[in-house]
């Protein structure tokens, strides 16, 4: 079970709303881009197989609600995270501005066992809209800021489908770094409601 | 034995004096004090009813016939229930028994509630509760009189009715805790010192709950046994919440707040449930109460041993095998032409074989024509309740919905009459245009120093043009109707600044817009639904979390195996439900590559679902079963998917993949059959499980709590 669990691979994506999460994720894993994507209520997630060094992986990409107003489900969804995906609208000053709020929430929400070292990788997105010309966070601003971190850092236009399979290659790699400590899925140690005995006080509400 | 009945009350005196006094026995008279040894001179009869009776057993030739009265005496109201002499032929009931149930002379000063039956079946019945904790056992009316009976005793003593007195809540918990299947009431005499409401009072409610960091203090201390048990709700419900094991404890946490509001939610529940249970605990310690009160009574009496039961926790095939039990005259049994439909759809879309067959058949959506029967010469819908239930079965058809949903919606109330709605409807156009003003009017350089208004702009108009695109009525660049969705929505975000906007919201405007096409109208009753489902919006998210912690309660107490799985797959915290919740089974399967890939087929697909969602949503919100029926419609499709969930092991993970993809294969007729079913066979206890001002249920206001101003109609 052990060995059947390192195999996946799990990608959390965060980032203000409207950033292109769903799109980068679509382009990805379908190679498709639509302008229709809905607002992503909730959370939801694809898989795509890769290979690394003549094994396979799957790789799980968890796409997830914009509004800050919904970080609190981050709890549920976060868990188990191998790699956390920021993403941010180059034509966006806030949702540059955010990114260290994003990292931080899901620092606090998945409580990755070694926060220090966890891999973060930042893509700057929509770079190819209005050919660059509404751009407000230059590409010089964002490296800096990732390499004080200690972030990868990568442009990209899920629109055009631009550098998104290099920025997934990475998004991988370090997930794969990140290869879990055996058993971070614990199965049966949290014992919601008592288990299986009977209760004296019955239906608990 | 009916025989033996006619006999006995042709025999009866005091049966032929009542017969003579007509049938609604009710007299001020006091001239009959032939069996009333006890009352004194000076006292005046103020309630009489005779063929009131008790069952001793479940025999019907040991019931025993009285009188039952009420006497006002000096500035204090007694009770009696004389049997009648000689009535009995049954060697098996001495005077003796008989006056051993007599009831003497008891004054109100020593009644602490009397508790109100109205089975559908059967006789009408009250137990009265004395305040050192016994119980008389139940008195059937035979002859009716029951209302009356509580109508007189409010004349002159303080009687509070339960239900009523927490309506002001948001708690239809607690109401529904109360309010059994046969709607039988709880009055409190006399007693504004009793410890629930004390408790109630002192509870802290959600809307306050940044004050809320200690939860038990607030409760009354006195009340030592509820103290201990909070405990135990407390842990519990922290566990649900706080699965993942992560300890936070930041007090301005917003998790950590809808955690405190499902502790105080479960604080309101467990009360209420102990203090029903007390009341039925008491009336069986003290040997009174007979079989026959379990004869009457569907669930057995004591709360607890229900739950405890295994029954309760058995599927619900198990429990309610039909056409054995005479309980199962609610819920109506398939014929088999329909339960051959029913398999056929189940293997259509691999349902569990187990599905439901009962629940009524659906009906054709409400026409105009129809709907014309349901108003007055002047516009008013006579019958609401009729309304209601004739649209749950059914819905409403495409072109009524723009006149029906503005009831059900509740911006128009039923009452009303076409004139007032129309003068309503001329004053709520011009108050939404100034509140419209109020955005539209600030200007550029205004805006550059209002970041909060930019940015609630800027999200809104990010989410608009990604709602319903599909729909031609929302299709191709610049629409107006887009535009509509926006202006709106910023209005609204004005209307309600603190809640301003939240995604999902469009989700849920999206479909009233197209079906009233109005903006001033579509806006009011957006309002409207906002005011139930507002709270789904929330920071703290405590909406949802309520609704998702009451679907994981129904499931427990519908369906337990499967909550035994999700346990076992620590998947209690229902969080792959939360899209359904959040914008009420919206957002029907859009799979991305049929996006893609579409074709005018799909095109029509996506409006086929775009209507199936408007259906449901107008059954939902008749409100007509249960405030709540979405939470069964829940756990309908759960049920209905089952064998596959724990046939193939979903995890967390799998199972929100599975769900996200479902909801376009949901049959809804037939989901809803099976929640219609699940909602009443759950009854008390499927109400029990919803926490208190759970949406849609409406918002708590405070002052209503202490507002008797109503009480006049409390019977």
């Amino acid at each position: 079970m052990a060995s059947r669990r390192r195999m996946l691979l799990k990608v959390i994506i965060l980032g203000d709303s409207g950033v292109g999460k769903t799109s980068l994720m679509n382009q990805y894993v379908n190679r498709k881009f639509s302008n229709q994507y809905k607002a992503t209520i909730g959370a939801d997630f694809l898989t795509k197989e890769v290979q690394f060094e003549d094994r396979l992986y799957t790789l799980q990409i968890w796409d997830t609600a914009g509004q800050e107003r919904f970080q609190s489900l981050g709890v549920a969804f976060y868990r188990g995270a191998d790699c956390c995906v920021l993403v941010y609208d180059v034509n966006v000053m806030k949702s540059f501005e955010n990114l260290n709020n994003w990292r931080e929430e899901f620092l606090i929400q998945a409580s990755p066992s070694d926060p220090e070292n966890f891999p973060f990788v930042v893509l700057g997105n929509k770079i190819d809209v209005d050919g660059g010309n509404s751009r407000v966070v230059s590409e010089k601003k964002a490296k800096a800021w990732c390499a004080s971190k200690g972030i990868p850092y990568f442009e990209t236009s899920a629109k055009e489908g631009f550098n998104v399979d290099a920025a997934f290659q990475c998004i991988a790699k370090n997930a794969l770094k990140n290869e879990p400590e055996e058993e971070i899925y614990l199965p049966d140690t949290i014992d919601v409601a008592g288990g299986n005995q009977p209760r004296s006080t019955g239906c608990e509400c | 034995m009916h025989e033996f009945d006619l006999h006995d009350l042709s025999d009866d005196a005091d049966y032929a004096d009542s017969m003579q006094q007509g049938s609604a026995s009710m007299t001020k008279s006091g001239n009959s004090n032939r069996n009333s040894s006890s009352e004194q001179v000076g006292a005046e009869i103020v309630y009489l009813k005779d063929n009131v009776a008790i069952h001793p057993t479940q025999h019907a030739w040991e019931r025993i016939r009285g009188r039952l009265k009420l006497i006002k005496q000096g500035g204090s109201l007694l009770m009696t229930w004389i049997p009648y002499e000689g009535q009995s032929s049954s060697a098996r009931l001495s005077e003796k028994d008989k006056s051993l149930y007599t009831i003497r002379a008891v004054p109100f000063s020593d009644i602490r509630s009397i508790r109100r039956h109205t089975p559908t079946l059967g006789w009408q019945y009250a137990i009265v509760v004395l305040s050192s904790g016994l119980a008389f056992p139940p008195l059937y009316f035979y002859n009716g009189g029951l209302k009356e009976f509580l109508a007189t005793i409010k004349q002159h003593v303080f009687l509070v009715r339960l239900t009523r007195l927490l309506e002001g809540f948001p708690f239809s918990l607690v109401k529904g805790t109360y309010r059994s299947a046969e709607d039988a009431n709880i009055f409190l005499v006399n007693d504004l010192q009793d410890p629930l409401q004390r408790t109630l009072s002192s509870l802290e409610l959600p809307r306050a709950v940044s004050v809320a960091n200690r939860p038990t203090s607030s409760i009354a201390p006195s009340e030592s046994s509820f103290s201990r048990t909070d405990g135990e709700a407390l842990d519990k419900n922290s566990a649900v919440i706080q699965q993942n094991g992560r300890q936070r404890q930041k007090h301005n946490d917003p998790r950590h707040l809808s955690i405190q509001v499902l502790e105080k939610f479960s604080l309101v529940t467990r009360f209420a449930r102990e203090t029903k249970s007390q009341f039925l605990r008491e009336a069986h310690g003290d040997g009174f109460i007979s079989n026959a009160m379990k004869k009457h009574d569907k669930k057995p009496n004591n709360y607890s041993s229900v739950v405890e039961s295994n029954d309760v926790h058995k599927p619900l095939e198990d429990v309610h095998v039909p056409a054995n039990s005479s309980e199962e005259s609610s819920c109506e049994i398939h014929n088999k032409n329909e339960e051959a439909a029913m398999r056929d759809e189940n293997l259509e879309y691999d349902y569990d074989k187990l599905s439901l067959v009962w629940g009524k058949p659906r009906q054709p959506p409400l026409g105009s024509k129809e709907w014309s029967t349901f108003l007055d010469s002047e516009g008013r819908v006579i019958d609401s309740q009729a309304l209601r239930k004739r649209i749950f079965y059914g819905g409403v058809e495409k072109g009524l919905r723009k006149e029906v949903w503005r009831f059900l919606l509740g911006y128009h109330s039923y009452d009303s009459t076409c004139a007032e709605r129309e003068y309503l409807a001329s004053i709520r156009k011009s108050e939404y245009e100034t509140i419209k003003n109020q955005w539209k009017s600030i200007t550029k350089e205004q805006a550059k120093r209002f970041t909060k208004f930019r940015e609630r702009k800027a999200l809104i108009e990010k989410d608009v043009v990604r709602t319903d695109r599909s729909i031609p009525f929302y299709d191709g660049d610049d629409n107006s109707n887009v535009k509509c969705l926006r202006d709106i929505l910023l209005t609204y975000s004005f209307y309600n600044f603190d809640l301003g906007y939240c995604q999902g919201m469009s989700d849920l405007l999206s479909p009233i817009l197209y079906v009233m096409g109005d903006e001033p109208q579509s806006f009011w009753c957006f309002v409207a639904l906002m005011e139930r489902l507002g709270p789904n919006f929330n920071r703290d998210q405590n909406g949802v979390h309520s609704q998702l912690f009451a679907l994981s309660k129904l499931v427990e107490l519908l369906d337990n195996p499967l909550h035994n799985y999700f346990q076992q797959k620590d998947c209690l915290n229902y969080f792959f439900c939360f899209r359904w919740v959040l914008i009420q089974f919206k957002r029907q399967a859009v799979l991305l590559l049929k996006i893609l890939s579409a074709s005018s087929q799909h095109i029509m697909r996506l409006e086929f679902d775009f209507e199936k969602t408007m259906r449901l949503w107008e059954v939902l919100w008749t409100h007509y079963l249960s405030e709540h029926l979405h939470l069964y419609v829940c756990v309908a499709i759960l049920r209905r998917h089952r064998s596959k969930i724990i046939g193939e092991e979903m995890d967390f993970d799998t199972l929100l993949k599975f769900i996200n993809e479902l909801s376009g294969h949901i049959n809804l007729d037939a989901t809803l059959r099976d929640a219609e079913a699940l909602c009443i066979c759950a009854g008390e206890n499927g109400e029990a499980c919803i926490p208190p001002g759970t949406p849609p249920s409406l918002p708590f206001e405070i002052t209503s709590m202490y507002n008797q101003q109503d009480d006049d109609d409390i019977l």
